[in-house]
């Protein structure tokens, strides 16, 4: 495979996956809405197109057409940077998320994902860390106090909870001897999957997830009561959309991150017995996965309408008392697993 | 209810509030299910009840007088200064009415004082909680908006007399 | 001194007070209607019963002579009863229409059926209807069902206007009011009569049903129709001054002041032809223009005119603090002599009780503040005379209408090559002037006039104006003033762009390069007290709501009284 080929497969790839992750993001909020609705016994967005389903789009035409709207005393070249930085953090981490198991077309071993490099992992943790200068830039570059204390209480959530997720995924590493996402798609074979291996590694990481996408309970960078928008307060129209959408896109990476590292990514167990044709195989694994992804983007809406904003000492004596601990407890088990039972 | 417990007499698995989050969110969930509330409204209307406190109006008789003496007290104890009342004297029998008689309805606050102090059952809370206007002047409004005939408020009528 | 107890407290007392005399001087309140400290006692109305120890019944304070050694008690078991017994039998026929009652709010009945009644009637049969609106006169409405009889009004036509015009006709609860047959109610003071109504069965036809007195701000000011200087409050709403009644001053009005001040002193204030900025006559055309182009212009035409060319003429209808800034702009900044000002005296047209000869407010006070001819200067018929022999060519003349009062006047005052004029309105005068600078009312400013007996007294501002903020200087303000925003018709009513002489003078002042330190009427006053003899020692607190009385040398009252 020439390097001509591979750029015209990876640009595919990166269209592909670009405009699926652009109408998950939109169709999301969509969700969002109905799923908060149903929670709250109404019925959510039903005007625009059959059922609401155009909403999405007149969202984004509505943020559109707004003003944008930047604060002279605003530090102005940060505040149009910031949420580029978060767009452009949420969008290069699915760079390495395999979809599906390697497959081979016209002759060509193409991985379904956009880039499958041996230190994927490493890569993600170095991206999603840049997230944080996206919002404390917002935070600073806006010249008010409310966005200021957004700002800062994420980036001290962020580093905070950034520690446990590390901690977690060394786990999942030691098990799978290695950083490549589909290696470790790939050692998690039939029920081995990580969730039930390491169900405290699992659940630390879980909330570390929730933590990193400042998703409620976790959302005290905008928390509305307390810091109006937090660190978002200044930002109107396309800035502010960036940050929406990174926020929906982030929750995507979060998920397909569990996916892939706990819950077996792509694979079905045990349908290798049922000999059926590989190209099916390949459609119902790529199936799995995005079924898998829809289940936990459910659980992430689903506890956003349940469980209450955490105070901020709270928050802080979670990540640093009980899921710091638990992550490096987990650690000690996975090499107990290596060492004892020798898998 | 159950007695309220401090933080340190909680349990282990209290503690861990993990139970309670479990509680939670399968409510939340079941809640998914139920019937839903929302009413349609511009098709659907809301019909309120005779308690409902609405726009405020004045009631004008058969002949088209309005009851309203202009007496001031509708504006004396409107909280909101929502109520500007201008007397007159004229020849009928009750030898006063409002020459001018204006709700800022941008400054009502429907809480019903002024129908409850009226002596004469002239300002009566309507069921109308459509109110929409694109400037302020428009908010004011005059008598000819306000004046509704008696008939129209004779639920209201009823449920003050036999309330106030 | 003889030695009374009412309520536990021991008092000394003269010999022929009443009961009630003394409790007042006394700060103690016994609830009366009929009596009045100005009228003869007549002790019709029994709300004023008191228990006497020794006395078996109860007795009316208002007509028991007081004794040494008198024990009274006004909050017995037995008074209370017995008043809140009167209160219902008062009630028995008075009907409840307070809603539509001009009286509500400034009531004694309704105040008393709050504090002295029980709220409740037992008389269950219909009330006595009678006539609702009997026009007693020019000014005055009567509402016979709402009369309880006291009488103050029949006695204070007796008594104090000097004219028997109202008297009872019939018995028992069909007793009445009437004026004799084909006669009115139409004695000089008549609208007192409202004011001393414990009900609202009089009301004054030229404020009924104009506004509830809540509603209105009250500011103490006083009357400008002559130089008695009744003190009086105005009463203003959205801006707009609603009505005037007298306020209780023993040395100057007593509780009383004329129809004529009340009636006719205040509708200039919010008349159409008010001056509603500065004007300069271009080519025969007013033309509305700038405060600083017209202060510019004045400045510039006087410039161009020799000192004896000018002349000054200051007014009585000022206040002293604008006399004052007047003079000493014309004596410092003009070196002019030709100043005077014109007496307003009317020969024969004044009475016993009130209304005086000068039908001006302040006449005393402008010759004390110094509108006087200096040395060799011309008093005011020399200046018209001058004017006329075309020696004088320039006048600038201050809140007076010269024009309207003698064709001579007129005559004269067309002859003038420059004539700038203070005014409040439009008027003959203002037809005539080249510069019109738009002068506040006595209703729109702090200031003092002196009035015929040399009582310098305050008027203060009740009106608003587009240069004064009512909030400033404590301003009386209403309810809807202090919550009003500026989105609130009622709030933003029209304001005239004017301002008080002084004001504009000290503008000229400044325009000429000299520094005016005065920013408020009260600044003035005190220089004024500090520069001229007879004011010494005076400034506005000491003169506070009531006056206070300046040392008159014989020779200056004498020109005065003409």
């Amino acid at each position: 495979m020439g390097i001509l080929e591979l750029a015209i497969i990876t640009i595919v790839k990166i269209l592909i996956v670009l405009t699926l992750v652009l109408l998950t993001v939109a169709y999301l909020v969509y969700f969002e809405r109905k799923i908060s609705a149903w929670i709250q016994n109404r019925i959510g967005p039903n005007r625009v197109g059959y059922l609401g389903l155009l909403q999405p789009f007149a969202d984004v035409l509505k943020l559109l057409l707004k003003e944008d709207i930047v604060p002279t005393v605003s530090n102005h070249p940060l505040h149009a940077l910031a949420p580029m930085i978060a767009l452009f953090v949420a969008f290069s981490t699915y760079a390495v998320i395999p979809m599906g198991p390697t497959i081979t077309l016209f002759g060509w071993q193409i991985p379904l994902a956009v880039a499958d490099i041996n230190m994927g992992i490493l890569y993600v943790l170095a991206i999603t860390s840049l997230g944080v200068y996206a919002i404390t830039f917002a935070g600073w570059s806006s010249g008010s106090k409310y966005s200021l204390l957004g700002g800062i209480r994420s980036s001290a959530q962020m580093i905070s909870y950034e520690i446990s997720m590390g901690f977690s995924v060394g786990g999942v590493v030691l098990l799978a001897s290695s950083l490549r996402p589909i290696a470790i798609v790939e050692a998690q074979s039939g029920l081995m999957w990580n969730a039930f291996i390491q169900p405290i590694g699992f659940i630390t990481f879980l909330v570390a997830a929730f933590a990193e996408t400042n998703r409620l309970p976790f959302d005290l960078p905008e928390a509305e009561p307390e810091l109006v928008g937090g660190y978002h307060t200044e930002y109107s129209s396309m800035k502010f959309a960036a940050f929406f959408l990174a926020e929906y896109a982030n929750m995507i990476i979060s998920s397909a991150l569990i996916v892939t590292l706990y819950l077996g990514g792509w694979q079905i167990p045990f349908i290798e017995r049922l000999n059926l044709p590989v190209g099916l195989t390949v459609a119902l694994q790529v199936g799995a996965f995005c079924f898998k992804l829809a289940v936990l983007l459910f659980f992430f809406i689903w506890v956003r309408w349940s469980i209450p904003r955490f105070r901020y000492d709270q928050l802080m004596s979670l990540g640093w008392k009980v899921m710091f601990p638990l992550s490096l407890l987990n650690i000690i088990w996975v090499a107990i697993l290596i060492m004892v039972f020798k898998i | 209810m159950s007695v309220k417990k401090r933080k340190k007499d909680f349990t282990f698995l209290e503690n861990m509030y993990i139970p309670e989050i479990v509680k939670g969110m399968a409510l939340t969930l079941k809640m998914m299910f139920r019937p839903k509330v929302t009413m349609q409204y511009p098709e659907v209307r809301f019909e309120p009840p005779s308690s409902y406190r609405g726009r405020p109006v004045l009631g004008q008789e058969e002949n088209g007088e309005e009851r309203c003496v202009a007496c001031g007290l509708c504006s004396r104890v409107c909280p909101s200064l929502a109520i500007e009342v201008q007397a007159a004297e004229t020849t009928r029998e009750k030898e006063r009415f409002p020459e001018k008689f204006e709700i800022n309805m941008l400054r009502c606050i429907f809480c019903g004082f002024c129908e409850e102090v009226c002596p004469e059952e002239a300002i009566i809370m309507s069921k109308d909680y459509e109110l929409v206007f694109d400037n302020r002047a428009d908010a004011i409004y005059g008598k000819e908006k306000l004046l509704v005939p008696v008939k129209k408020l004779e639920d209201r009528i009823q449920f003050i007399r036999k309330y106030k | 001194m003889p030695k009374i107890v009412i309520d536990d407290k021991e008092l000394d007392f003269n010999q022929g007070q009443t009961i009630i005399q003394i409790a007042e001087e006394n700060g103690i309140d016994i609830p009366h209607f009929c009596w009045h400290e100005c009228l003869s006692v007549s002790g019709n109305c029994r709300m004023c019963l008191v228990e006497v120890e020794k006395i078996p019944k109860l007795v009316i304070a208002c007509s028991t002579i007081a004794a040494d050694g008198m024990v009274v008690h006004t909050q017995s078991e037995k008074t209370v009863k017995a008043r809140s017994a009167v209160m219902e039998f008062l009630l028995i026929n008075h009907p409840l229409d307070c809603p539509i009652c001009d009286e509500a709010g400034e009531c004694k009945l309704q105040q008393y059926a709050y504090s002295h009644s029980v709220g409740e009637s037992r008389f269950t049969e219909e009330k006595n209807h009678k006539k609702k609106r009997v026009p007693l006169g020019p000014y005055v409405m009567f509402d016979a069902e709402r009369c309880i009889s006291c009488s103050r009004c029949i006695r204070f036509c007796d008594e104090i206007a000097g004219e028997k015009q109202l008297t009872f006709v019939q018995r028992g609860d069909k007793v009445t009011i009437v004026t004799a047959p084909g006669k009115q109610l139409d004695n000089p003071y008549s609208l007192n009569v409202t004011d001393i109504c414990p009900v609202g069965a009089l009301t004054n036809r030229d404020f009924r049903f104009k506004s509830r007195v809540w509603d209105m701000s009250s500011t103490k000011s006083i009357c400008s129709g002559c130089s008695r200087g009744c003190n009086i409050e105005v009463w203003v709403r959205n801006n707009e001054i609603l009505r005037l009644t007298p306020r209780h001053n023993a040395e100057v009005n007593s509780y009383w002041m004329c129809d004529n001040g009340r009636l006719n002193t205040f509708k200039h204030v919010n008349a159409e032809n008010r001056v509603d900025g500065p004007y300069l006559k271009r080519e025969g055309n007013l033309i509305k223009t700038g405060w600083d182009e017209a202060i510019a212009f004045a400045v510039s035409e006087l410039k161009s005119f020799g000192k004896d060319e000018i002349a000054f003429i200051g007014s009585a209808f000022a206040t002293c603090e604008d006399n004052y800034i007047f003079a000493k702009f014309a004596k410092s900044a003009w070196s002019a002599k030709n100043i005077d000002f014109l007496r307003h005296v009317k020969p024969g047209e004044s009475d016993k009780l009130l209304v005086m000869e000068d039908k001006s407010p302040n006449a005393l006070g402008a010759q004390l503040a110094g509108i006087q001819p200096g040395k060799g200067g011309l008093n005011f018929e020399g200046i018209i005379h001058a004017i006329k022999e075309g020696k004088i060519k320039a006048l600038y003349l201050l809140e007076d209408d010269l024009a309207a009062i003698k064709p001579e006047y007129e005559s004269a005052l067309k002859k003038l090559e420059l004539l700038i004029v203070h005014s409040s309105n439009f008027n003959k005068t203002t037809d005539i002037a080249d510069l019109i600078l738009p002068a506040s009312t006595y209703a729109e400013k702090h200031g003092t006039f002196v009035n015929f007996d040399g009582r310098v007294q305050r008027i203060r501002s009740a009106v608003t104006t587009e240069d004064f903020d009512r909030s400033l200087d404590g301003f009386e303000q209403s309810r809807l003033d202090k919550f009003g925003s500026p989105f609130d018709k009622w709030s933003s009513p029209k304001k005239m762009d004017a301002r008080s002489s002084w004001r504009i003078i000290a503008a000229m002042y400044s325009a000429l390069g000299h520094k005016i330190k005065h920013t408020m009427s009260q600044e003035v006053f005190d220089e004024i007290s500090e520069t001229i003899p007879e004011f010494q020692g005076l400034n506005y607190s000491v003169i506070g709501d009531t006056g206070a009385k300046i040392k008159l040398k014989s020779a200056e009252t004498k020109s005065i009284k003409v």
